[in-house]
């Protein structure tokens, strides 16, 4: 089963980057607040709340800064 | 389409479709007397009808410069056209293909019309013209409201969707001329494979800078559903596309793998298709849409995203059920089953969570057709992920396998789930996205519904039915220890489930025109919506901000 | 820095009815925002009030619509608001207008306690998904192995195995090693020894056995187990985070600092640290004192209620010492600070509370009980192995790995999980009905409970008087509303809030401290107030005592005040009675009043009049007997005692240090959680001995089998999710336990200020 040499490294690679993708994802606080974050789509904002990009909140919101 | 794009970028566009056509001219006069030079025509055709459609546009006027106050819904709109007709057209071919099987003269004795070209006509018509079309329609829809941002390129939307619409072409096409891999689902040649994994890196980079631009700190769990869509795809395709032109000037390539390796790459690739293509992306949409017209938030969020790595995990090494008593090594084909086995749970959390999310507004899924295809459709989730864990299993497979109990499978999920979730999202979306008052005929959808329903049940318990007679039938000990039927005999028997078959899909492909022309009609009699703040505004004035370009 | 102090009450109170907050003053909302790396104002406000997706869009879309505001954001499972304000120095005061106009109450939260609601969680989450990658992994290769992979496929996968097993077991073991290390360095056993050596040791083995060529290796289980464990940790420890965020949304802030009244007649705010003894503060009305001082001048009414627990205010007046706590309801008073605010009465009841506390240090979890005796003897089992094996074979390498897999398949792994897996389900369970459970073993403790003690004020009763009597008709009625709409003291927020009239404006109102409201309704002047000053305007007879109310020239009239119970406060005791457990009232009150509640809610045994160190010294005496008692009090004057009982409970209304203090916090109105807590608290100890004893039987099957060499990786996986998956599901049990929960009112009106 000599491909398997080959299938099994791609598929770790891929877990590891599902990995790392958890660890960014923890990071930056994605999992802080699930109920709300549920909610969030049903809002009712699909035509219209594209806020200027100058006021974009997300520079502030990062938590990393509130650990600070 | 192109009035909403700058000078710029239309000369971008016209620089791509410019070296479209040189490619497809070089295809065409290297590939001469081979399938590859009449590829080489169609590509220069497609790039020179765009090209066509740029020129005559050149003059017009230009976009405004801001336009990132509104949502670029524009390749959205064609996507759910384009899905909708490849619908049509490839469960058409479905129709077709089951007809024959029951009425073998419907092939007319042509070559381009026999079974083994139509058969993957209809399969990749289905699975990437109708579901890789609607994938990228909500994909574009769900990035964008999610992440409350705009798209970051105007021109990059349009290359992916068309560019992906091209590789389907290129791929039908290659069908009937006889152009195939012999793999299952990933039977284009090496240049359309090539050219989908410029398209897909594309797409991939699109999504990512879209939510690179997010004013939402949170990304929606249906985003990551999406994102393993594309990203593990893209892996997928490229190890198992991995081949060697014999020549090129010409179409055929060899696999870089051989045998039983080759076999178990395939299958590696072919069952994650079905996770990352047909599973991860539509509960992506699922799990957008079904909250959203249900006006309730999903019922357990954080099981939501628990399933989401457990599916990504599990499915992985499920693959090698495909090769149950074959020449691949046992102990991989037990490796395979357990996995599969063990991916019923993710599944059903995925299944369960979506009828719980329903759970208290059962009112509302007896009243809107759209939000009950949604309901059905995590239903056949549920049936077919069960079925499918089932069947892996050896004992079960060595009854199963090479019959119609597969192909009923198989169209449990993709009928049932695929194509209802697809068909509730797109009703869901089409009045909103044209700013339409409401739906042109609600009887229609419900009719829809109802017809792509029973199409299904018939369809399916037809082969349930049918695959197991052939699987006793073949497994028939004589006393004398031969068997008893012949193969004919079980073809024989199979006669009526293939009527049956046919009437089934011939209901589906109704409803699928029904649904088609109700969105057509929506789109152009049902007068316009425009709601309170049409053009999207800023919070803080309450202003109209720039024109949205459309 | 100088300011002005009525800036802080600038605006008229609402005509409509009283505010449910009143904002802290500026210099502290000032001291509330902290500066962000971009320059802007960041603002962490903790709103118990947000329930609903509806909520939250209001909130932010309100908010977002400030001018200062440059972006607010819900989080709804915190509960907490985080608004950004386009400066550091913007003033945070519209923001909580608007919330109080949207309905919500708004306390902002510390800095350094947002650091704290975070808590481990994170690193434990981590350390769990790497721990579960790793799982997935070699499970999978030795899946393959299982099926029947063998020669150089085995050796590969052998090897790949432990490629992955080494760097996880290495990150994702740390809380157990470090766990196990310092229960060895204070010589005691833990549930975390044996676990961390079956690990380093079955890893180890397997490193062994794979450089050896080996059949079995035991990767998988050491992962997996690794997995198993940390879930049940990171379940417990998201339970104790939420909680703990959940209490701490209800604190609210205790005050930081005074204005000073300097010579020159300017005011400066001082933290509270900086106040020194000879100082002279100005306190505000709706202020709290910080320290301890006397009044120099000025008359004023005061809610002594966090001291002595007695809800009805007090009138004072120049001369009198003041403890820090106290609230200063209706006049401006200037004051002498007696001592520093370390030697406050405040301080000094924290450090009754940090004593109590320290009397219940002894108490050792249930599991670490179960675990200093399991682990010797599972240790001792496996030497024993390995001297039997060693004594027979002569292989001392066979030996060794029959011992290590007895450790293996002895490796607490369903004791590890018997005990959070239950408490967890029995925490979600308490949330749904509405109680929070700060930590499981307070869960353990409850169960222990053979007496039960209630506190008078705030806990047997509501805090808020009802009241009764008062103008017969509705225009007077509506007159004396409309005056005690523009009070603060608890008596007028009653009549203002239960008395049932339509909307009038008083004009000219002027607040006399100690005395009452005055001021002109449709043109005659009226009075709400103290009895006596009420009379001076009536005509006809004098009343006695109590508030009353009377329009110039007319008879006056008498409000009756009084205490009521909680809901469900007479069922709460009947069914503790029921349950077998003596119920006593534990009341700082004056004797006459305590025995009129004890009464009413059907308690035969009431001690009154009692301080908080006689509280404690009670409590102490019943510990001292053997006895192991509840204790459910509220105020700051009980928060020592709930630190002293074996266990304790407050509800959702108390001080911010009764909440502290107490194990458990009810969010309902009605007493009736807490024999609700109690039974479920023993259906928990119930569920969690049978996991010990299923994890017991485990091990008589298992243990044996190991100690005869039968063990195999794969039987070892299966035993363990078996197993694990057997103790979870018996603690799931734990859901269908109670009577699913009446319908009551929403919690959210219980957070509100009495």
């Amino acid at each position: 089963m000599s491909v398997l040499a080959f299938l099994i490294p791609v598929t770790l690679a891929m877990g590891a980057l599902g990995l790392a993708a958890f660890f960014w994802s923890l990071r930056s606080g994605q999992y802080e607040d699930l109920t709300g974050d549920a909610e969030r789509i049903l809002f009712d904002a699909d035509d219209t709340p594209l806020t200027p990009p100058r006021a974009s909140p997300r520079r502030d919101m990062t938590p990393k800064e509130t650990m600070k | 389409m192109i009035s909403s794009l700058t000078q710029a970028e239309r000369g971008a566009a016209m620089l791509i479709t410019l070296s479209g056509m040189v490619a497809g001219l070089a295809m065409a006069a290297a590939g001469r007397g081979d399938p590859m030079g009449a590829h080489g025509w169609i590509v220069l055709a497609f790039f020179a009808l765009f090209f066509g459609l740029l020129v005559r546009a050149a003059y017009e006027t230009e976009a405004p410069e801001d336009r990132s106050l509104a949502y670029y819904d524009d390749p959205t709109k064609v996507g759910i056209l384009i899905a909708l007709a490849w619908a049509v057209i490839a469960m058409g071919m479905g129709l077709w293909v089951a007809a024959q099987l029951a009425w073998p003269d419907l092939r007319f004795d042509a070559a381009w019309s026999g079974f083994g070209r139509l058969r993957p006509v209809h399969t990749s018509g289905v699975i990437f013209g109708f579901g890789g079309n609607a994938l990228i329609a909500t994909s574009f829809h769900i990035m964008q409201r999610t992440s409350r941002a705009r798209m970051p390129g105007q021109v990059a939307p349009w290359f992916v969707l068309f560019g992906f619409n091209l590789f389907c072409l290129i791929a039908a096409s290659g069908y009937l001329m006889g152009v195939t891999q012999s793999k299952e689902y990933a039977e284009p040649e090496w240049y359309a494979d090539i050219w989908l994994v410029v398209v897909w890196v594309v797409y991939f980079v699109l999504y990512i800078r879209t939510l690179a631009r997010r004013r939402e700190p949170h990304i929606y769990v249906a985003n990551w559903y999406y994102l393993a869509f594309i990203l593990v795809v893209a892996v997928l395709h490229i190890v198992n596309n991995l081949a060697v032109p014999a020549s090129w000037t010409g179409a055929k390539s060899y696999s870089a793998f051989s045998g039983v390796q080759d076999a178990m790459t395939q299958w590696w690739y072919g069952h994650n298709a079905v996770a990352f293509f047909l599973t991860s992306g539509f509960l992506g949409m699922l799990y957008y849409f079904l909250p959203k017209r249900a006006g309730r938030p999903i019922y357990s969020y954080r099981l939501s995203i628990l399933s989401f790595w457990g599916i990504t995990f599990f499915y992985i090494w499920a693959g090698s059920h495909h090769l149950h008593y074959t020449a691949l090594p046992h102990w991989v084909q037990t490796l395979g089953m357990t996995f599969s086995v063990m991916l019923l749970v993710p599944s059903w959390a995925s299944a369960g969570n979506a009828l719980m999310t329903l759970n208290g507004a059962w009112r509302k899924v007896r009243d809107d057709a759209t939000l009950r295809f949604m309901m059905v459709a995590a239903v056949f989730y549920g049936l077919s992920t069960f079925e499918g864990s089932f069947m892996a299993i050896r004992p079960v497979n060595g009854l199963s396998h090479y019959t119609d109990w597969t192909i009923g499978h198989v169209h449990a999920g993709a009928m049932g789930w695929v194509a209802l979730i697809t068909f509730g999202a797109i009703y869901a979306l089409v009045p909103g996205l044209w700013r339409r008052e409401t739906i042109y005929s609600w009887k229609a959808v419900e009719w829809h519904f109802w017809l792509a329903l029973a199409g299904t049940v018939i369809y399916v318990f037809a082969m349930w039915n049918s695959g197991i007679i052939q699987g006793l039938m073949w497994r028939t000990y004589g006393e004398s220890g031969t068997l008893l039927y012949s193969f004919t005999d079980s073809l024989v028997a199979m006669h009526p489930y293939y009527v049956a078959r046919a009437f089934g899909g011939l209901l589906f492909v109704t409803g699928a025109i029904i649904g088609a022309w109700n969105v057509v009609m929506t789109i152009r009699h049902v007068p316009r919506q425009i709601p309170a703040q049409d053009r999207p505004t800023t919070p803080k004035t309450m202003e109209p901000a720039l024109p949205a370009a459309e | 820095m100088k300011m002005d102090i009525n800036e802080s009450h600038g605006p008229a109170l609402p005509v409509s009815g009283p505010r449910k907050t009143d904002p802290p003053p500026r210099a502290e909302r000032l001291a509330m925002i902290r500066p962000s790396a971009a320059g802007r104002g960041v603002c962490l406000l903790s709103v118990p009030g947000l329930r609903c997706g509806g909520c939250v869009a209001a909130v932010e879309r309100a908010l977002a619509e400030l001018p200062q505001v440059v972006s607010a954001r819900a989080n709804l499972t915190l509960k907490q608001v985080r608004v950004v304000l386009a400066r550091a120095d913007d003033d945070p005061l519209p923001v909580l207008e608007r919330l109080d106009a949207l309905g919500h109450e708004a306390h902002p939260i510390e800095a350094d306690r947002e650091a704290d609601t975070k808590g481990e969680g994170p690193g434990l989450l981590r350390a769990m998904a790497v721990a579960g990658f790793g799982a997935m992994n070699v499970m999978l290769l030795s899946v393959a192995v299982w099926s029947g992979a063998d020669g150089i496929m085995r050796e590969t996968f052998h090897l790949i195995s432990g490629l992955i097993a080494l760097p996880v077991v290495a990150y994702a073991g740390q809380p157990f090693f470090w766990s196990a290390l310092s229960a060895l360095k204070a010589r005691r056993l833990n549930m975390d020894v044996p676990i961390a050596l079956a690990i380093l040791l079955a890893v180890a083995l397997s490193l062994f056995e794979t450089a050896r060529g080996g059949e079995e290796v035991f990767f998988d289980a050491a992962v997996t187990l690794l997995f198993f464990l940390l879930t049940g940790r990171y379940l417990d420890q998201l339970m104790r985070d939420r909680a703990r965020s959940a209490v701490m949304g209800l604190a609210r802030l205790a005050p930081k600092g005074a204005l000073r009244l300097l010579a020159d007649g300017g005011r400066e705010w001082l933290p509270k640290e900086a106040i020194a003894p000879g100082m002279r503060l100005v306190v505000a009305a709706g202020e709290r004192l910080p320290v301890d001082a006397r009044i120099r001048r000025g008359t004023t009414d005061l809610d002594r209620s966090i001291v002595t627990g007695e809800a009805m205010p007090l009138s004072a007046g120049p001369g009198m010492d003041l403890e820090a706590g106290t609230l200063n309801l209706t006049g401006e008073i200037e004051v002498e600070v007696l001592r520093a605010a370390d030697a406050s009465f405040l301080a000094e009841m924290m450090r009754m509370l940090g004593a109590a506390e320290g009397g219940r240090g002894g108490y050792v979890r249930i599991a670490d009980r179960a675990a200093r005796l399991y682990a010797p003897v599972v240790h001792l089992l496996a030497l024993l192995t390995f001297m039997g094996w060693l004594w027979i074979t002569r292989d001392w390498q066979a030996s060794a790995f029959v011992a290590i897999s007895v450790l293996i398949i002895t490796c607490p792994c369903a004791l590890g999980l018997a005990v959070p897996v239950a408490h967890v389900v029995a925490a979600g369970r308490l949330m749904r009905e509405g109680v929070l459970m700060k930590d499981g073993a307070a869960l353990e403790r409850l169960a222990e409970i053979d007496r039960a003690l209630f506190d008078k004020t705030g806990t047997l009763t509501t805090g808020t008087p009802r009241i009764t009597g008062g103008p017969e008709d509705a225009d007077d009625r509506a007159v004396a509303r409309a005056l005690a709409l523009r009070s603060r003291h608890p008596a007028a927020r009653a009549i203002a809030g239960q008395l049932d009239a339509f909307e009038l404006t008083a004009e000219a109102v002027a607040e006399h401290p100690g005395l009452g409201v005055e001021g002109v309704v449709r043109g005659r002047r009226a009075r709400l107030g103290r009895a006596s000053w009420v009379a001076k305007i009536a005509a006809g007879p004098r009343p006695e005592t109590g508030p009353a109310f009377a329009i110039e020239g007319q008879e006056a009239r008498m409000f009756d005040l009084h205490e009521t119970l909680r809901p469900a406060a007479r069922e709460a005791v009947a069914e503790l009675k029921a349950e077998g457990l003596p119920v006593a009232l534990l009341s700082g009150d004056a004797g006459e009043r305590a025995a009129r509640i004890a009464a009413l809610a059907g308690i035969d045994e009431v001690h009154h009049g009692a301080t908080p160190a006689q509280k404690v010294a009670h409590l102490d005496a019943l510990r001292n007997g053997g006895h192991r008692a509840l204790m459910v009090g509220d105020g700051l004057n009980d928060a020592a005692a709930l630190a002293a009982a074996h266990v304790s409970m407050a509800p959702a209304s108390a001080s911010e240090a009764g909440r502290t203090a107490a194990d458990f916090v009810i969010l309902r109105d009605g007493l009736d959680a807490v024999p609700a807590t109690y039974g479920l608290a023993r259906a928990t100890a119930r569920i969690v001995r049978q996991n010990f004893a299923l994890a017991i039987a485990y091990n008589c099957i298992a243990i044996p089998l190991a100690m005869a060499g039968l063990v195999t990786p794969l039987l070892a996986a299966l035993a363990m999710s078996g197993s694990s998956i057997l103790v979870i599901g018996n603690a799931l049990r734990l859901n269908g336990r109670l009577a699913p929960p009446k319908a009551r009112p929403e919690p959210q009106a219980l957070m509100m200020p009495a």
